[in-house]
């Protein structure tokens, strides 16, 4: 399948497995962890990102997705490995994954899901958040994962290999745990994991100027911000502050709106509804910024 | 012959009948008087006296004492006067001739206030006084004697008054009237006089409203109002007498409080107290005294026109509102509403207020578990902190001043409090309490070991003892180095505290603003420079420097060079990257310049020392140190040195005490570690590092010996060691309590009492129309452990039951997979439903795309609190109760049919009954349905909390946890039902509320809180008295309206058959049932809950 674009102005429309990045994202690395993958992809080796919300998981599959260079010769893809990224929720199910049958005039027709579209085209298959997914749900990517790579697809009595390329790649917020949002171990032990935590201050401040276009004084600052915040997590806080809503903070001062007023919408409102603790994190953006 | 001898010799034989000497009285008497009568009016006065002592029967006394007077006044009053004072003492002395003599003996001295005409008046207020008993001819004998002296202060109509009270008094008991009496000469004569009317007014109504009060009155009263501003006492007593007109025998003690209350405030501002007060006063005279009692607390928050507004507010709910009792309420304090809108006006900051928010922002800052106390807090632990006043850290926990007023704004002072948090934290963040030993800092090399070498050798030279052990702390061991170790502390201390104060500037630019005008503040606040002997000038001259103030230095000019060296060091800690090694190193620099300097008293105060000279520029301090250097060039000699002393510290940096810090942390780290934190530290160590420490206040030791203080000393340190940072105290604040409870790692001290939880929750006050902040205090504990019988008995007898209503919650259990039809999009194909899609299809009507089936996963969200009533009313025997409710014994088994030949036999079989089945309690009852809710429970899988309340009053109300919500159940859980025990009173409200605060922490969908009770609500002081029950029911109403409020379903049961008329009004639209029959209660409580959590 080609990529097909509607007529309607300003508005594109392709098939999934044709999503590939056109321009290299903005991604700095923190440790080892673009060798890690690339080793990984290599080598077929399922990856699991581990990490805080925010911390820059979903960023790094996509820059690791346009670095990738499809060496299967699967199509010859210039701009990297295409990237198919599932968004996990409790009622997910295999055949939202798989595919299904649709009705269409007189008869059926199959329409694959998503990870049968990535086994196919050799793509990354990023199963985001995946804990939200219901178990039986995960228990269906076992095969991909180990040597065999295969997806058995029940309804037509299919197997499909893998075609070169494919990876699976996870991502997972170790913050929720309870007992019930946990990885089963047979899931869990079926990928290296790559833990993602916040960059240190000096490099968060780096991603939120380079990002966000603001002075390198306020990135620096905010990036104390979020040094301090975080500190909050576990006494009143479920999660640190992300980088993502560092950005956010770093945009609006951007664009012309107060540093304290821009701290209270895109951190401290975003992070909790307790107003105490709003109330301290608000102390805290004063004592940093005095306007 | 006179006539007075001749009348003498003519009534000798009439007198001689009498006493004695009354024969020498009347001749003694007649001559005197033969001077200024006739001879026939000596005549009528000689009859008059012989009437006399005839009237009664020892009247004659009564006649001696006429006889005696007589010539004293006799001028005053005339011919005719003295016959009508005969007249009069003859009257009284029907009554009684005691009264009469009394009367006649103190006329002269009472005539030297009073008018001839009073003396009828003053005759019959004696008179009113006796009723014919002897007390009350004693009585009216004791007015005579006193009352001539009374006059000198009270006039003759107010001296009536005060007869009305005595009379009054009278009623209930001589013995006060006499004491009142006796006492009252005293009592007006040192009362000024324009106090002396009002004061007996008010008299009038305390005796009124509550006779025993009087005695405290007239004991107290005259120093009660005399704190009270003069022009002002008729005023104020005028409106404690109106109030207690109104109130009754609350009237005394209101005014005794509110007497108290005005007498320590400043006496020009009683006018304006009063006069809002009788304003007040008739709305509700109640509130004028409450607002008066509250005036001094007001003062401490509220400057006068904040006052005036937070009065206005009051005097709305009375005026606009017609709410008396909302305004009592107001005005004692004891209204939500009173203390928010004095917190809204009032420019001061409370601790307690911010507390928890202080505490977050000191966690965020400084990424440590830091708790916030009050400064108090910290004094009272006895580890060597004694201010107040100022903030300060150990290390673990900041402690605060427990209120700011710094500043005339709110704002202000709270910025002055995150100032305070800043700087501590800082302490921690920017490691003040890390210094290490012989580690160079960031621009300047260690100088430690040269140092503590030219040290040995100084003390060597100078055969000092060297210090007996080693160091235990690095901070110790840089002190060691120093001969004065106060020098060395203080110096340290400055300079670390601009190092901390440049580095929360550079880092937290939002404070900065705040840090300056604290430290503008703080100027302002120092002792004088000028009078401080030269090295303590030369600190204190720094210290001013480290506040950003160096206009504020005063030093001699022509030593100018020492302070612009000094001033030079102590800028270099205030560099980017500085850290507390530096500071080290520049405080012992600092130090050999200071020890050059003598401290004598400074030879030019008045030199205002151009700072501009020292230039901020760096300066190698080191190498041009020497040590101890030989005095300046021009050094004022030869003066007596003077003691040295560190100036005080400001109040935001507070006490710094890195040697103490140091050794907690290592107390701490050998308590927890076991050995290898460095060697384990011997008592000889310990004690040489606290008797030598500068850091202790030598105002911590009694007289006593030093060694048993310091070893005290050493306990609470090591005790303090032991304890986890953060909570020091079991106490919390309400919703504190999850926050880092518990976490007890400290070694387990295994005999511990229970350990108790406070909360604090308001109580409605349905008068005012408002909560009563922190009202109650409930105790949270764990409930004790029986033995497992009564549980296990429990499910034998009801051994059915349990298997019926196990079965019956079985089958609530959802599925865990509910199958959803016709859907558009789904799992799998619904076969019937895909056949008839086709069917429709060929048929040509719309067929539905709705064919697919899904599984979708239900769960059950149910978490349900059990509040058990433990009063001591639960104790009733069953069998009682349903004597008392039906009136008899109704029992057909045990009735005894009335053939007296079965009546043994049918006794012993009772007694037999009794025995094997001790008659049941409600609480047994209660215990059994706990039993079988739980079995059911396990069965169904909610989650399930139990709980017990009781206590007494209000600041103890017990709250047992027999199960929490997210415990287990064990036989720990079983062995505490069995153990549940009546206790004391049912104060529901503060209950209801903890149960709420635990279930709304909980996380749950659907919330249920089911109280079982078996009666009203009541406690001590639950109500305006005893019997008051609208009071009670209202706040439990109020608590059950918070639960609907925060989304918990709450549900009544109650044994009561008397429930249904304060169960209708105390559970308005809330769910209520009144069992019956008692007995039915362990059945019928899994029905009910059945219901309830039913979806």
């Amino acid at each position: 399948m080609t990529a097909l674009t509607t007529n309607a102005p300003g508005f594109k429309q392709i098939a999934v497995e044709d999503f590939r990045l056109t321009e290299e994202p903005f991604y700095l690395p923190i440790r080892d962890e673009v060798e890690l993958f690339e080793t990984a992809y290599a080598d077929s080796v399922p990856v699991l990102l581990k990490g805080p919300t925010g911390a820059g998981k979903t960023r790094f599959v996509e820059y690791m997705s346009w670095r990738l260079h499809n060496k299967g010769g699967h199509g010859g893809h210039e701009e990297g490995v295409p990237l198919i990224t599932v968004a996990c929720h409790e009622d997910l199910t295999a055949s939202d994954l798989v595919g299904r049958y649709l009705l269409e005039g007189d008869e059926t027709r199959w329409i694959d899901g998503p990870v049968t579209r990535a086994v196919k085209n050799g793509a990354i298959c990023y199963l985001d958040e995946v804990v939200e997914a219901r178990k039986d749900t995960t228990v269906l990517i076992h095969p991909l994962t180990d040597y065999r790579r295969l997806l058995p697809v029940e309804k037509r009595g299919e197997l499909l290999e893998a075609a070169d390329g494919f990876l699976l790649v996870m991502s997972y917020n170790p913050g929720y745990q309870s007992a019930i949002k946990d990885l089963k171990h047979s899931t869990r032990q079926r990928f290296i994991a790559i833990e993602f935590d916040y960059p240190p201050r000096d490099q968060e401040a780096i991603i939120i100027e380079r990002e966000s276009l603001v002075d390198a004084a306020t990135a620096m600052e905010l990036a104390k911000l979020a040094e301090k915040v975080r500190n909050l997590k576990e006494h009143g806080l479920g999660e640190g502050v992300s980088t993502r809503l560092l950005v956010y903070a770093g945009k609006l001062i951007h664009g012309g709106i107060s540093r304290r007023r821009a701290c209270q919408v895109s951190i401290v409102w975003a992070l909790t509804d307790d107003r105490e603790v709003q109330r301290s994190i608000e102390e805290v953006v004063a004592s940093i910024f005095d306007d | 012959m006179s006539i007075a001898d001749d009348l003498t010799a003519r009534y000798a034989a009439d007198l001689r009948g009498f006493g004695a000497a009354l024969p020498d009285d009347f001749a003694t008497g007649a001559r005197a008087m033969s001077a200024h009568l006739s001879d026939e009016e000596l005549e009528a006065w000689a009859k008059a006296g012989i009437e006399l002592a005839n009237s009664s029967l020892r009247a004659w006394e009564a006649a001696a004492e006429y006889f005696r007077a007589s010539a004293d006044i006799v001028e005053r009053l005339g011919t005719e006067g003295i016959a009508r004072w005969a007249a009069q003492a003859t009257e009284l002395s029907s009554r009684s001739s005691l009264i009469a003599a009394q009367f006649l003996k103190s006329t002269p001295e009472a005539l030297a206030v009073l008018q001839p005409e009073d003396l009828e008046e003053w005759a019959q207020q004696g008179d009113r006084l006796c009723r014919g008993n002897w007390k009350s001819i004693a009585l009216a004998q004791l007015y005579f004697q006193i009352s001539p002296s009374l006059f000198r202060s009270l006039s003759l109509p107010s001296v009536g008054r005060l007869v009305d009270v005595i009379d009054q008094l009278t009623e209930r008991s001589y013995e006060l009237a006499t004491t009142a009496l006796e006492g009252s000469g005293q009592i007006f004569a040192s009362l000024s006089g324009h106090d002396r009317e009002p004061f007996l007014r008010f008299a009038r109504a305390v005796t009124r409203a509550s006779w025993a009060d009087t005695r405290l009155y007239f004991e107290r009263g005259p120093k009660l109002i005399e704190r009270i501003e003069a022009p002002q006492r008729a005023a104020f007593l005028d409106l404690a007498g109106r109030v207690t007109t109104e109130v009754g025998r609350q009237g005394f003690p209101l005014f005794s409080d509110a007497a108290e209350a005005l007498g320590g405030m400043a006496t020009e501002e009683h006018g304006a107290y009063i006069a809002f007060a009788s304003k007040i006063a008739t709305g509700s005279p109640t509130a004028a005294m409450e607002y008066l009692k509250s005036a001094p607390f007001v003062a401490t928050r509220l400057n006068p026109d904040q006052r005036s507004l937070w009065e206005q507010e009051g005097l709305e709910i009375l005026a606009v509102e017609h709410n008396p009792e909302g305004a009592e309420a107001y005005f004692r304090l004891e209204s939500t509403r009173a203390e928010e809108r004095m917190r809204a006006l009032s420019s001061r900051v409370e601790l307690s207020s911010i507390n928890s928010m202080l505490r977050m922002y000191a966690k965020a800052l400084s990424g440590e578990p830091v708790s916030v106390h009050s400064a108090e807090d910290l004094v009272e632990r006895g580890i060597g902190w004694v201010t107040e006043s100022a903030a300060s850290t150990e290390g673990s926990s900041i402690y605060l001043p427990p209120y700011v007023a710094t500043f005339p704004e709110q704002e202000a002072n709270f910025q002055v409090y995150k100032v305070f948090t800043t700087h501590q934290t800082g302490r921690m963040e920017f490691g003040s309490f890390d210094y290490a030993w012989d580690m160079p800092g960031a621009h300047v090399a260690s100088t430690g070991p040269r140092r503590e070498v030219a040290a040995a050798l100084r003390r060597q030279e100078q055969g000092i003892a060297a210090p007996k052990a080693e160091a235990v702390t690095a901070v110790q061991r840089l002190f060691n180095c120093f001969d004065d170790r106060n020098l060395i502390a203080g110096l340290f201390t400055v300079v670390e505290d601009t190092r901390v104060d440049a580095l929360v500037s550079r880092e937290y630019g939002g404070i900065r603003r705040w840090l300056k005008r604290l430290q503008d503040h703080e100027i302002g606040r120092r002792p004088k420079v000028e009078e401080m002997a030269l090295r303590q000038a030369f600190v204190e001259n720094l210290l001013r420097a480290s506040l950003g103030q160096a206009e504020a230095i005063r030093w001699p000019i022509m030593l100018r060079e020492y302070m612009t060296d000094g001033i030079a060091a102590l800028r270099m800690v205030e560099q980017a990257g500085a850290t507390v090694q530096d500071s080290a190193e520049v405080a012992g620099a600092l130090y050999d310049i200071a020890t050059s300097i003598p401290n004598v008293r400074m030879p030019n105060p008045d030199g205002k020392f151009d700072f501009e000279g020292a230039s901020q520029e760096m300066m190698d301090v080191l190498p041009s140190m020497p040590g101890g250097g030989e005095g300046g060039p021009d050094m004022p000699g030869n003066q007596q040195e003077m003691a040295f002393e560190n100036p005080p510290q400001p109040d935001f940096r507070g006490d710094f005490k890195p040697e103490l810090v140091q050794l907690m942390a290592k107390l701490k780290l050998q308590q927890e570690g076991g050995a290898d934190a460095g060697g384990s530290l011997t008592k000889e160590q310990l004690m040489e590092l606290l008797q030598n420490s500068v850091e202790l206040s030598i105002s911590e030791w009694a007289e006593g010996d030093l060694d048993q203080s310091l070893g005290m000393f050493l306990d609470n340190l090591q005790k303090e060691a032991g304890t986890p940072a953060g909570d020091k105290k079991g106490e919390k604040k309400d919703g504190d309590a999850s926050a880092d409870g518990g976490k007890g790692e400290g070694p387990d001290e295994g005999e511990l009492p229970v350990e108790v939880t406070w909360f604090y929750y308001d109580e409605w006050d349905f008068r005012a129309g408002d909560y009563r902040p922190r009202w109650t205090r409930v105790g949270e504990r764990v409930s004790a452990e029986g033995d497992r019988d009564f549980y296990e008995e429990t499910l034998r007898k009801h051994h059915g039951l349990v298997m019926e209503t196990r079965k019956q919650f079985e089958m609530m259990r959802p599925e865990s997979f509910k199958k959803i039809k016709r859907l558009e999009d789904g799992d799998e194909l619904d076969t019937d439903l895909a056949i008839e899609f086709h069917v429709d299809k060929k048929a040509g009507a719309g067929p539905s795309a709705r064919i697919y089936n899904r599984r979708n996963k239900i769960e059950r969200d149910v978490a349900v609190a059990f509040l058990l009533d433990m009063s001591a009313s639960t104790d009733e025997e069953i069998e009682k109760q349903k004597v008392k409710h039906s009136g008899k014994d109704d029992d057909d088994d045990d009735n005894f049919d009335g053939d007296p030949r079965r009546y043994f036999q049918w006794l012993a079989a009772r007694r037999a009954k009794a025995l094997v089945e001790p008659p049941k309690r409600i609480i047994d009852l209660e215990k059994e349905s706990t039993v079988l809710i739980v079995e059911a429970l396990e069965a169904i899988g909610d989650s399930y909390g139990i709980y017990g309340f009781s206590g007494y009053g209000r600041d103890n109300v017990e709250f047992h946890v027999i199960k929490d919500l997210d415990e287990q159940m064990s036989e720990r859980v079983e062995r505490r039902i069995s153990k549940i025990e009546p206790i004391r009173s049912t104060r529901m409200g503060p209950a209801l509320r903890h149960t709420i605060h635990k279930l709304d922490e909980y996380d749950a969908k659907v919330k249920i809180l089911i109280l079982v009770s078996d009666g009203r609500p009541q406690d001590h002081g639950y109500g305006r008295d005893r019997t008051e029950k609208e009071y009670a029911v209202h706040d439990t109403k109020q608590a059950l309206v918070e639960a609907k409020r925060v989304g918990i379903t709450p549900f009544l049961i109650t044994v009561d058959k008397e429930g249904h008329d304060y169960l209708k009004q105390m559970c308005d639209d809330i769910g209520y049932e009144v069992v019956d029959d008692i007995e039915s209660l362990p059945r019928r409580l899994p029905t009910l809950y059945r219901h309830l959590a039913a979806d």
